[in-house]
């Protein structure tokens, strides 16, 4: 006689790694938490486990650390859709329950195979009147309470989804173990929401912080003038900021008004004023770009944002905020000598500072 | 002038007019109004009906200024073909966006589902993710060997510290930030204002908490956020793009997409100060010598421009938002909108006075 394992009983041991795969399986038995993995309150009742099984059977393979553990029953399965159809009230279908219905083999109980009515009376989670149980059913229900679980069965179908539902509202001590289990992550998990526990990881972390800037700022202070000296040039190579432009001679001739542009290269314009000699420094001082001198608009012109300066260096269109700077001119020996080292701010007043022009 | 097209005077005319209108004052307010006229009537414009003959007429004004040779010798630079890409894909993408925003409007005004009811909301990264992106890898690489062979990279001669090219030009991604600099001081535009776009569009999710529009497109359910953003994106950003790429050229002049790029046409922008025209033009008296005291009238409308600014808003328009998203949420979004709206004010008013700064304490190196 064919015969076929059921389920009745599903479990989680130690070892869960949160992978999923068992809640894609058999969504309806499994559900993986933060943590691990849980068996679903319905699914504690054999009722709802047992026509589950190819499901459990399933994920319990694809459990890659094989913590899914689980209880079988064989049941004869000529009767093909009993386990499948688990309850079916005998009012129901009086035509399908035959009269000889085969005991179904139990494997671990000993208790023979008892008349429908027996069966009824055996087991108290059974409500009367709502219908006699399967007698295999019956049976697997003798068989999970012989081994001291606590699934109960009921015969009125519609009633077992409500009825596996208030297994959830029972106190923790009540509930098989993995509802247990299920509990105590709930407690943990409120726990971790208590306002002591909040402060004890506050305190931690804080500590924390600290130790690693305390850390930080020791190797910072011992580590960092050496870096910063390893960083620097063996050799600085500056420029002469002293720039020798040619005889006073040639400035004395200029007409008021003229830009010599012959030391660009160097970074200086030559301009006259009216009875002034003065060094323009050629860095724009809106953004530092260099401006070309437009000798048909008489202005120096930035090329990056259109800055423009009168020949003077005095800023007056574009977002340049203030003049051209101006450099130190001395005279040794008749030759004139811009020195780029000392500048001269016009928004400062210092164009009329001795040094920052020659008179012509 | 080559090419049948620029023969007529009919065209020069047009090209006279399309020169004007390219002025930044004008270019700014067309802009602004297409903007405006897109986003009421979008789903109106977005129709294919309507969009179709509008890009055909975009394309076919683009191929015919081809051949203007002032316009071709800019289009065509290697370095402003991008900017002809970014123009043609931002606007499809634009228009895209809002066409499903339409359907989908419309769609939960009739109680229909909508666009993306049947989507899933989970893909596999294999094959689907993968094979899409292997796909966009081959062909973008074929794509970018084909442009890299047919334009030459624009490489110029060795960097000479004391010559700069003339115009100037940031990289196209920075060609907004420059155009900024033309209004601000650097540090307000070069510092302040493209940390504050960063962080303002980090504090974006912070502030907004409206969950309406996650996951499937509308207009009509977050008409505010969305007009907001379009205005940032296209107005102060890629306009602005375009002003740099196309409309910018020696001296940082303004010219004409049908201009030619004279380097000696003169152009006085002589700056003036809010200092001048409130102490001599106004009061008829000579500037004080304190700058403080000087700068009283800037310092005065910038202050009641961010103090009363948000009042003024809260008043007029954002009662309901206030109320919904609490008072510090609003303070933050009037603050980082105001200081949007800075920007075309500070253009407006350079293009209309010639404003300088409104606040400019050169002393403190203080202008804004």
């Amino acid at each position: 006689m064919a015969t076929k394992e059921v389920i009745t009983k599903v479990w989680i041991e130690e070892g869960c790694i949160v992978c999923d795969a068992c809640e894609t399986a058999a969504p309806e038995v499994f559900e993986v938490l933060e943590e691990t993995c849980v068996i679903r309150p319905d699914a504690l009742s054999a009722e709802f486990t047992k026509p589950r099984s190819e499901g459990i059977v399933d994920a319990a393979e694809e459990c890659p650390t094989d913590v899914i553990k689980f209880e079988t029953v064989t049941v004869e399965a000529s009767d093909a859709d009993a386990p499948v159809e688990p309850v079916v009230s005998a009012e129901e279908s009086p035509a399908e329950q035959p009269v000889a219905k085969p005991a179904p083999v139990v494997s671990k109980t000993t208790e023979p195979s008892a008349p429908k009515a027996a069966t009824a009376k055996a087991s108290p989670v059974v409500s009367s009147g709502a219908g006699d149980p399967d007698p295999a059913i019956a049976a697997l229900l003798r068989a999970a309470k012989s081994r001291g679980g606590s699934a109960g069965i009921l015969a009125n179908e519609a009633a077992v989804p409500g009825e596996a539902g208030a297994l959830r509202g029972k106190a923790a001590a009540d509930l098989p173990p993995d509802a247990r289990q299920a509990k105590v992550q709930e407690a943990a998990r409120k726990a971790r929401k208590d306002p002591d526990a909040a402060r004890r990881s506050l305190i931690s972390s804080a500590a924390l912080g600290i130790g690693w800037s305390a850390f930080g700022l020791g190797t910072g202070v011992a580590v960092g003038p050496a870096f910063a000296r390893f960083m620097m040039p063996n050799v600085l190579e500056e420029p002469d900021p002293r720039v020798r432009v040619g005889p006073l001679r040639r400035y004395a001739e200029m007409e008021p008004g003229a830009v010599i542009e012959d030391f660009k290269p160097q970074g200086v314009w030559m301009i006259r004023t009216r009875n002034r000699i003065a060094a323009l420094s050629i860095i724009c001082t809106h953004l530092g770009c260099i401006p070309n001198w437009l000798p048909n608009d008489r202005k120096f012109k930035c090329p990056c944002h259109g800055s423009g300066y009168r020949q003077s260096g005095i800023n007056f269109e574009g977002p340049t905020p203030r003049p051209l700077e101006r450099f130190r001119l001395v005279v040794e020996d008749g030759v004139v000598i811009v020195d780029k080292s000392k500048r001269y701010q016009f928004e400062l007043g210092q164009w009329d500072q001795p040094g920052s022009y020659l008179e012509a | 002038m080559p090419g049948v097209l620029a023969e007529g005077s009919g065209f020069d005319t047009i090209k006279h007019w399309v020169n004007v209108l390219c002025q930044p004052h004008w270019f700014m307010i067309i802009a602004v109004v297409l903007l405006i006229v897109f986003l009421v009537g979008y789903r109106k414009v977005t129709k294919p009906v309507i969009a179709g003959p509008l890009a055909a007429f975009a394309t076919l004004a683009f191929l015919a200024s081809c051949f203007d040779p002032n316009f071709i010798l800019i289009v065509k630079k290697a370095d402003n073909v991008p900017i002809v890409m970014m123009i043609v894909s931002m606007t499809f993408f634009i228009w895209l966006s809002f066409r499903q925003a339409a359907i989908n409007d419309e769609r939960m005004e009739n109680g229909q589902p909508l666009l993306e009811a049947g989507a899933d909301d989970k893909v596999l990264v294999w094959p689907d993710l993968v094979y899409i992106e292997l796909i966009a890898l081959v062909l973008f690489t074929a794509f970018l060997i084909v442009w890299a062979i047919l334009l030459r990279a624009p490489l110029e001669q060795p960097a000479d510290p004391n010559v700069a090219p003339n115009p100037a030009k940031a990289p196209w991604y920075f060609l907004g930030l420059q155009e900024m600099l033309v209004y601000f001081d650097p540090w307000l535009a070069g510092v302040v204002f493209p940390g504050l776009i960063v962080v303002g569009l980090i504090a974006i999710p912070y502030m907004d908490k409206n969950p309406r529009g996650n996951g499937y497109y509308t207009f009509k359910e977050r008409p505010f956020a969305i007009s907001t953003f379009m205005f940032g994106f296209v107005i102060l950003w890629s306009v602005l793009i375009v002003f740099g790429t196309f409309l910018r050229g020696p001296n940082w002049n303004f010219f004409g997409p049908y201009e030619f790029w004279d380097h000696n046409q003169p152009a006085a922008l002589l700056n003036r100060e809010p200092r001048d025209l409130f102490w001599i033009e106004m009061l008829n008296r000579p500037i004080p010598g304190n700058y403080l005291l000087r700068e009283l009238p800037g310092i005065l409308l910038l202050g009641g421009y961010f103090i009363l600014g948000p009042a003024v808003l809260y008043v007029l328009f954002f009662r309901k938002l206030c109320r919904q998203v609490g008072m510090l949420r609003y303070g933050m979004m009037a603050f980082l909108l105001l200081t949007m709206l800075l920007m075309p004010i500070k253009m407006v008013l350079r293009w209309s006075l010639n404003l300088h700064y409104v606040v400019a304490i050169t002393e403190w190196f203080l202008n804004v």
